[in-house]
């Protein structure tokens, strides 16, 4: 039961990176970050047979920082900047989205030749990590704009997530908690980064950085 | 004697109810809005009005431009009689007839598009151009669409491979082949069946030049080719090959008229999406029967 | 009767056509159809049963004997020589003729005879050698053609861009054909499939041949060669000539013992050949060059027909195997026939108003209605519409992938990207033929060109009549031919041959025929009800826009610009625009032009890349003697060191 509704839940989060891509606004994309993070973290709740505190508040920390703190950090970035869609990005939003699909599908595929131990092979989540991951580079290629690139780095964060939760039953989602500390710290120095950059060339197009390569 | 009946009434069906669906839709669009809203049988004044007035043809329409309408009208019923209705199985019913279906909605096209350069407009050269690369992108998400139902129910007679229910991908599916019928037949969010005069449309512009009979003609297909993509919609979803016969009408009617409630809802509650994002949407529909099809795969063969 | 009597009747009189066309007009018409209906009823005689014939000559050709063979798949490509070698030989006696073209019309019948004599001898020929010679002689027969009117340049450049191509070619299925030799010890060529060791001459063989059947990406010749050629030229180019590259494949591969991943790799370049294709015909703005990549597409549809019998034959899939197998024949027949019809209409076209650019035509329905009409309906039928003969060939090819799909084997990963693929190419062709139908024989006319077009005379419109006959015949009874491609197929894979024909395809013809009939009875029956009512005419009413001009149409630059930026990265569109600059902008500057990609993209470069090495090199020939000397010495110690390692090791 719970197998399939976390199958569910992580096809969920495939859809979502489908959708990150296909979206042209970057609050659309930041609300697919949100509640990709919020479905994620939702995860190890599910996966858990026995009720244990620590899972526990890891779980509801996870959801609380990825779907509400980062997006709202993210949004007021946004606001601040004066940015609202993605212009001209470097890979168009039906290539990206063929792109992520393509790779969705390699993961499902490649998924099943990977040495996985035997409770893992039923389940989506080595295929939802590397989607994701995917996903977060090519939004993190793709993209000009500054704060769509945090987007995949999100992205690329929850793909790592996913694989951690294979290691949830030995290791007390430390990793987890340490990648969330390190995203967090990440995302605040990126939110500085970006006001200074919006300072400096009054815009958040990272092609511009290029005139700093002398 | 039999069958021949059977064949006429089914015609019938197809025939006369078909410009109810645009109707029902105009309702729920002025019920949404809060206003009264032109009748539901106001279509079928409109045909009858035109079929008795005279035409106006452009000095440089061919006969062609008279010969389009009739044809693709042809074309659109016999993929209708193609089309099963529940269990009582198509007009026409053979192994690959699902191909010919989708080829005859082609026909059609050409057709329409053909009459429409017929007159030599600008205005009408786009929207022919218009609907005839959309529909590339279109058929794709269609015949992926067929495809999964292929694969799922094991046949490639229409008649059976609507029988049973969508199976795994359902969801999936169905939000596909309903992008598909907006974009097809031409609905908001790919073009808006109310505005003339306006820079973004598709079909109604490619019609703008026909009068009369003709113009009847072609809109009493068009009426026709949203309650074929309707019908499709629902028996690819529901199981109602498997119903007995009495259930399986009222399941048809009812699913074919929550499909027209829904293309009025979102008619009345989204904007019409700027035209460089309708290949977005058309590659989101493919994506979405391609998905479905990769879990009927996997469901049937794992 | 032994089809050796109409082969024999068919090479004389053709061989006496090729000597006498020079001068003797009317003699050689008549020789020629004569000849081609003597094919015809050969080949006929073998697709209705006759069993396969085969004669062996007791004197030697170049050292070995003459070895005749024709068989149903032979004998399918065959009729399709005659039947199109005689509609382009009555086309050409207007379109081509003495008083129009003095100097080449002559040189142009004798080339025609030679070209049709060894295209038959490709297909009859059953030994590698003879096959070599004859493959060679119809390659420089296609050249003397397509460089009859020389005096152009671009005609020359498409000339050589050919016979390179064709050569390179060539020197694929030399290799071939000698390796094969080589390993069997005979040039005698048959089924040979259970020696396994010769499965890698596949590859050469697939190389050689798909030159010649122009499959992407080794098109390079065909747009050029087919758009500059005469008109009755490139049909039997397009029609005929590409399908003995076809005919090499599909003869091969049934021979021959398969390496693996040969269906694969025919299905992946099919598939890959009518998508791009396709899409490179919907940008081209030129009607000669737009079928000629419509070609590229169909001969894609083949190849995907092809790829998914081998992927059938592999694992011994009959039931799906033999109708793709079947659709991709038929294909050829079919593809032949409107082909043929559609650059019968362009020439017409180009004869009437001089010019091949879409966007200089325009409303040429009101003088030519007959090539209208008909052009019409092969734009129907290229586009795969029920109820023409394109439907029923796709058909076939679609319902073999499906049923590969539905066997959920490892096919299906081939099969159900190919039906995806073949589904957008049909939408696309579709879009193509809307623009190169629609936008040169509707709506008014763009240029003086346009105005004074003419209908062509009886000599142009029969061929065209017939070919398009052909198409609507195929298309009403296809359950007729079925027999005939029920014993090519079992000439291909022996197994498959005595399989009965699947069920439908009967039904689909008769529902074909109630269709056509409808549409017409529709077509009429509302014809009849407006006219009573008298018809008004008016000035197109375009909501309202009062002083509509012919210049202000849809163009075919701007019909193929919603569809061709999705593949513009492939097709690479180069522009050149001056936007309008200022209040009062005096000058503004639109040009968009799709290349030939693979041409200048690829082939170019690396073309350039080898001239400089090879300029590079030449600078040690400078003409000193002393250096010459030095060179000598310094080979000879190279030798000497190769001796000495050798010995070492």
């Amino acid at each position: 039961m719970s197998g399939a509704t976390v199958n569910l839940l992580v096809g969920v989060a495939m859809g979502l990176n489908l959708l990150a891509l296909a979206s042209s606004r970057v609050p659309s994309i930041i609300r697919a970050v949100a509640v990709q993070g919020m479905v994620l973290g939702l995860i190890p709740l599910l996966m858990e047979t026995h009720f244990d505190w620590l899972v526990a508040t890891v779980a509801v920390v996870t959801m609380a920082v990825k779907g509400f703190l980062i997006p709202a950090l993210l949004g007021r970035a946004m606001r601040s900047a004066h940015i609202d869609r993605e212009i001209e990005p470097f890979i168009g939003y039906v290539p990206s989205l063929l792109l992520g699909a393509a790779g969705t599908i390699a993961a499902v595929a490649g998924a099943r030749a990977l040495p996985l131990l035997p409770e893992h092979t039923g389940t989506l989540f080595v295929p939802g990590a590397l989607a994701s991951l995917l996903t977060g580079f090519v939004l993190l290629i793709g993209r000009a704009k500054a704060i769509s690139q945090v987007c995949g780095y999100l992205i690329l964060e929850n793909g790592i997530y996913l694989f951690g939760l294979l290691l949830i039953n030995s290791t007390p989602l430390l990793v987890e908690s340490g990648i969330l500390l390190d995203l967090t710290v990440g995302v605040f120095v990126i939110g500085i980064i970006v006001d200074r950059i919006q300072r400096a060339f009054d815009s958040l197009d990272t092609r511009k950085l290029t005139v700093l390569r002398e | 004697m039999m069958p021949l009946v059977e064949s006429l009434l089914r015609l019938l069906v197809w025939l006369l109810l078909a410009p109810l669906l645009p109707g029902l839709i105009n309702q729920v669009k002025a019920w949404v809005a809060g206003r009264r809203g032109p009748p539901a049988l106001q279509l079928y004044y409109d045909l009858a009005r035109l079929w008795r007035k005279g035409v106006v043809l452009s000095h440089l329409a061919s006969p062609g431009f008279l010969a389009g309408p009739a044809v693709g009208w042809v074309a659109i019923t016999g993929a209708a009689l193609l089309l099963p209705l529940g269990p009582g199985g198509g007009g026409v019913s053979f192994r690959g007839d699902v191909l010919l279906f989708v080829y005859l909605l082609a026909v059609a096209r050409f057709c329409t598009a053909w009459a429409a350069l017929e007159t030599g407009s600008a205005f009408e050269g786009m929207g022919a151009a218009r609907e005839v690369s959309f529909a590339v992108l279109a058929e794709v998400a269609l015949i992926t669409a067929i495809l999964t139902l292929s694969v799922q129910s094991g046949s490639v007679t229409l008649a059976t491979m609507l029988a049973p229910a969508a199976g795994a991908g359902a969801v999936l599916l169905a939000a596909g082949l309903f992008a598909v019928l907006l974009a097809e037949n031409c609905r908001v969010p790919f073009d808006d069946p109310n505005t003339h005069l306006e820079l973004t449309m598709i079909h109604e512009v490619m019609v703008l030049d026909h009068s009369g009979p003709p113009l009847a003609v072609v809109l009493h297909g068009a009426a026709m080719k949203l309650m074929i993509f309707a019908v499709l919609l629902v028996q690819a979803v529901l199981p109602i090959g498997t119903l007995s016969p009495v259930v399986a009408a009222g399941w048809l009617a009812g699913g074919v008229l929550g499909v027209t409630l829904g293309v009025g809802l979102v008619e009345s509650l989204l904007a019409r999406f700027a035209f460089r994002r309708v290949p977005l949407l058309l590659t989101t529909a493919f994506l979405l029967c391609l998905f479905a099809l990769l879990l009927a795969w996997k469901g049937g063969g794992a | 009767m032994t089809p050796a009597l109409p082969l024999g009747v068919a090479a004389a009189t053709l061989v006496v056509s090729m000597m006498l066309g020079l001068r003797w007009s009317r003699g050689w018409l008549a020789l020629v159809v004569a000849g081609a209906l003597a094919t015809a009823v050969a080949a006929v005689l073998v697709l209705a049963g006759a069993g396969e014939w085969e004669w062996r000559s007791t004197f030697a050709v170049g050292g070995e004997r003459l070895h005749l063979r024709l068989d149903a798949l032979s004998a399918m490509f065959l009729l399709l020589v005659g039947v199109v070698g005689a509609a382009g030989a009555v086309y050409a006696r207007e379109y081509w003729s003495d008083e129009r073209y003095p100097r080449s019309a002559g040189r142009g019948r004798c080339w025609w005879s030679a070209l049709f004599v060894s295209q038959a001898a490709v297909l009859l020929a059953s030994n590698g050698l003879h096959f070599l010679l004859a493959w060679e002689l119809f390659a420089v027969c296609g050249y003397f053609l397509i460089v009859l009117e020389s005096r152009r340049r671009d005609v020359r450049a498409a000339g050589w861009l050919y016979l390179a191509a064709s050569h390179a070619g060539t020197l694929g299925l030399f290799a071939f054909f000698s390796a094969l030799a080589a390993q069997t010890g005979s040039w005698e060529l048959g089924p040979m499939r259970e020696q396994a060791a010769l499965a890698p001459l596949f590859w050469l063989a697939l190389f050689g041949f798909a030159v010649k059947a122009g499959v992407f990406p080794l098109h390079i010749w065909l747009p050029s060669a087919h758009a500059s050629a005469p008109s009755h030229v490139s049909a039997v180019l397009s029609g005929v000539a590409l399908k003995m590259g076809v005919y090499g494949l599909v003869r091969f591969s049934g021979w021959l013992p398969l390496p693996g991943a040969a269906g694969w790799v025919v299905i992946s370049l099919g598939a890959a050949g009518a998508l791009l294709g396709i899409a490179f015909a919907l940008a081209q703005n030129d009607l000669k060059r737009l079928l000629a990549y419509s070609s590229v597409e169909n001969i894609g549809v083949i190849m995907i027909g092809l790829g998914a019998a081998l992927l059938g034959a592999a694992r011994g899939e009959t039931s799906w195997g033999r109708l793709a197998l079947a659709g991709a024949l038929l294909h050829v027949w079919n593809h032949g026939l409107f082909k043929s019809l559609l650059f019968f209409g362009a020439g017409s076209v180009l004869h009437a108003t001089g010019t091949r650019e879409i966007s200089r035509l325009g409303g040429l329905w009101r003088a030519m209605p007959w090539t209208a009409g008909l052009f019409a309906l092969g734009a129907m039928a290229v586009a795969a519409l029920p109820p023409l003969n394109g439907f029923v060939s796709e058909w076939l090819v679609y319902l073999g992938l499906f049923d590969g799909a539905m066997g959920r084997g490892a096919a299906a990963w081939a099969t159900m990207p190919a039906a995806i693929v073949l589904a957008m190419t049909g939408a696309l062709a579709l879009a193509t033929f809307v623009k190169a139908s629609a936008l040169v024989f509707l709506g008014a006319p763009r240029t003086r060109a346009a105005t004074r077009a003419h209908e062509s005379g009886r000599w142009m419109r029969a061929p065209m009549a017939g070919l398009a006959a052909a198409c609507v015949a195929l298309g009403l009874a296809p359950g007729l031919i079925w027999p005939v491609l029920a014993r090519a197929t079992g000439v291909w894979h022996p197994a498959w041959g005595t399989a009965e024909a699947p069920g439908p395809f009967g039904t689909l013809g008769t529902v074909h025929l109630v269709l056509a009939i409808l549409m017409v009875a529709a077509a009429v029956g509302l014809g009849r009800r407006v006219h009573p009512r008298g018809l008004r005419r008016a000035p197109t009413w375009d909501c309202g826009f009062a002083a509509p001009s012919a210049r202000m149409q849809y163009t075919s630059g701007s019909f193929g610009g919603v569809a061709t930026p999705w593949f513009a990265l492939v097709l690479r569109p180069a522009r050149i625009q001056r936007r309008p600059r200022g209040y009062f902008p005096a000058d503004t500057l639109h040009l968009q032009r799709v290349p030939e990609t693979v041409l200048e993209h690829v082939i170019e470069p690396v073309g350039r890349a080898i001239l400089r090495g090879a300029s590079l090199a030449r600078r040690l020939q400078h003409g000193r003697l002393q250096f010459y000397i030095a060179y000598v010495g310094v080979g000879l110690v190279a030798l000497g060191a190769i001796a000495w390692w050798g010995d070492v090791r």
